[in-house]
């Protein structure tokens, strides 16, 4: 006959302290690596929006993020910008160039998309559609959530490329043509992944999907 | 795929502290120290050593806050000669303002960049000539800006048929920044390298020290036609400048 061995009080005491520990570290593990955990979620349905054919959704990781497009500031360059989201262009493209808690960059069409990632040429990418000539306002500050067309040193350079502020940054005003502003979602692309030590990103996150909310 | 790894080892290597001002402008370690001006240009100052250019052959340190202090009232009087309209048509924005600026090892008073719209300044240079310096090179911003204005085959016409330039500013030894007292032509050893740096030296001296300039040029034939074509040309930019 087997006689039960009862556990001493300091082993219970162990079993437990093994036991917590045990989901500590699971837990602990599942939420550093699911950067998206806190972060909320948009719901577009229980949104108005008074002119939904200038608000655009772009799906990314961590969910949806709303900008509001400034076709009254920017005409031609929100109209090209809505003609590459009406061709999907933008799906797949890759924020390659993020500084962390300072801006995010996406929308090299030809060199940056996530299926045909060129380091060697990225940046300089065309749309096909031309370049477009600088509408620059010298009143407009580009505060946390401004959207920009990306440019080359030169004025009147901008194509298909574009950032998004995650601070102020005074010194932007009356150097980039503003398109629009994020009304949600400015949390979600502080989830995007940063470059290690320089400004363009390895392996980096990209747009899933960039739609006009409803169009005409 | 050799070269992809390259290329990747190549951007976790060569890092930059990258910000929004880099973004901008492609000069590392800046920080904006005047944002509003009169005349819309915005100052920056180097919070850490920077090399740029091709192989980093442009290099400059940071800048001491006391240092910066006392030559930024001097800086500031001597741009704020110019309006913004002026600026804008010479693409000048941007001030840099560093301590020891080398290009390819020769110590420089300043680095004008019309395509960047950026003149990086180096606060250390000679007391001497310092503010002239600054005018010096916002003439070449001028000229980069309005090069059918400021030809330099017409304005070289103007020198004895045997004067020659040096191939470039830096290979010759002309390099004096002092006043001549026998001008012949000449403003200084320097005026003496090439056409550009002639006109710009004379450019300086007409917003430094202009009324030494019109007496000069009343014994010097050849330097009153410089100074008229430098004049006449800068009236039609800017009623306002000289």
């Amino acid at each position: 006959m087997i006689k039960a061995i009862k556990a001493s009080k300091s082993e219970k005491v162990l079993f437990i302290f093994l036991v917590v520990l045990a989901i500590f570290t699971f837990s602990s593990f599942y939420i550093l690596k699911n950067k998206c955990l806190f972060v909320e979620k948009v719901n577009l349905d229980k949104i108005n929006f008074p002119n939904p054919e200038n608000v655009v959704v772009m799906n990314i990781e961590c969910g949806d993020v709303i900008i509001e497009l400034f076709p009254d500031i920017s005409p031609q360059s929100v109209k090209r910008f809505k003609i590459l989201i009406e061709n999907k262009k933008y799906d797949g493209s890759a924020f390659y160039k993020v500084v962390e808690k300072t801006f995010v960059q996406a929308g090299d069409i030809e060199f940056g998309n996530i299926d045909n990632l060129d380091y060697s040429k990225i940046g300089s990418g065309k749309s096909g559609l031309g370049i477009l000539k600088s509408e620059i306002s010298d009143e407009f500050n580009f505060i946390a959530g401004s959207v920009g067309l990306a440019r080359s040193t030169k004025f009147d350079t901008e194509d298909s490329e574009f950032f998004i502020t995650l601070k102020e940054i005074p010194i932007y005003q009356g150097e980039y043509t503003p398109i629009g502003k994020v009304i949600y979602g400015l949390d979600i692309l502080s989830k995007i992944k940063i470059g290690n030590k320089g400004i363009y990103v390895l392996r980096p996150d990209y747009i899933n999907t960039l739609r006009i909310l409803r169009s005409n | 795929m050799k070269i992809l790894f390259l290329i990747i080892i190549f951007f976790q290597i060569t890092h930059v502290n990258a910000d929004e001002i880099y973004n901008l402008l492609k000069i590392p370690n800046l920080e904006v120290y005047k944002f509003k001006n009169d005349n819309n240009i915005r100052y920056l100052n180097s919070k850490k050593n920077f090399k740029i250019g091709v192989n980093d052959n442009i290099s400059c340190n940071k800048s001491y806050p006391k240092n910066l202090s006392n030559k930024f009232p001097i800086i500031q009087k001597n741009i704020n000669f110019y309006n913004s309209t002026f600026l804008n048509k010479i693409n000048l924005r941007y001030i840099v303002l560093c301590e020891d600026l080398f290009v390819s090892k020769i110590n420089t008073g300043g680095i004008p960049d019309t395509e960047k719209r950026t003149l990086i300044l180096d606060i250390n240079f000679n007391v001497k000539y310092f503010e002239r310096m600054i005018h010096h090179e916002i003439f070449h911003m001028i000229q980069k800006s309005n090069t059918e204005i400021f030809d330099e085959s017409r304005f070289s016409s103007f020198n004895d048929v045997n004067f020659k330039y040096a191939e470039c500013s830096t290979c010759s030894d002309r390099l004096n920044l002092d006043l001549y007292n026998d001008t012949n032509g000449f403003l200084t050893e320097y005026s003496k390298s090439i056409a550009s740096e002639d006109m710009a030296e004379i450019f300086s001296f007409l917003m430094t020290d202009k009324i030494n300039i019109e007496a000069l040029i009343k014994k010097d034939k050849i330097l009153e036609k410089k100074v008229t074509f430098i004049k006449s040309g800068i009236l039609k930019i800017d009623k306002n400048i000289l």
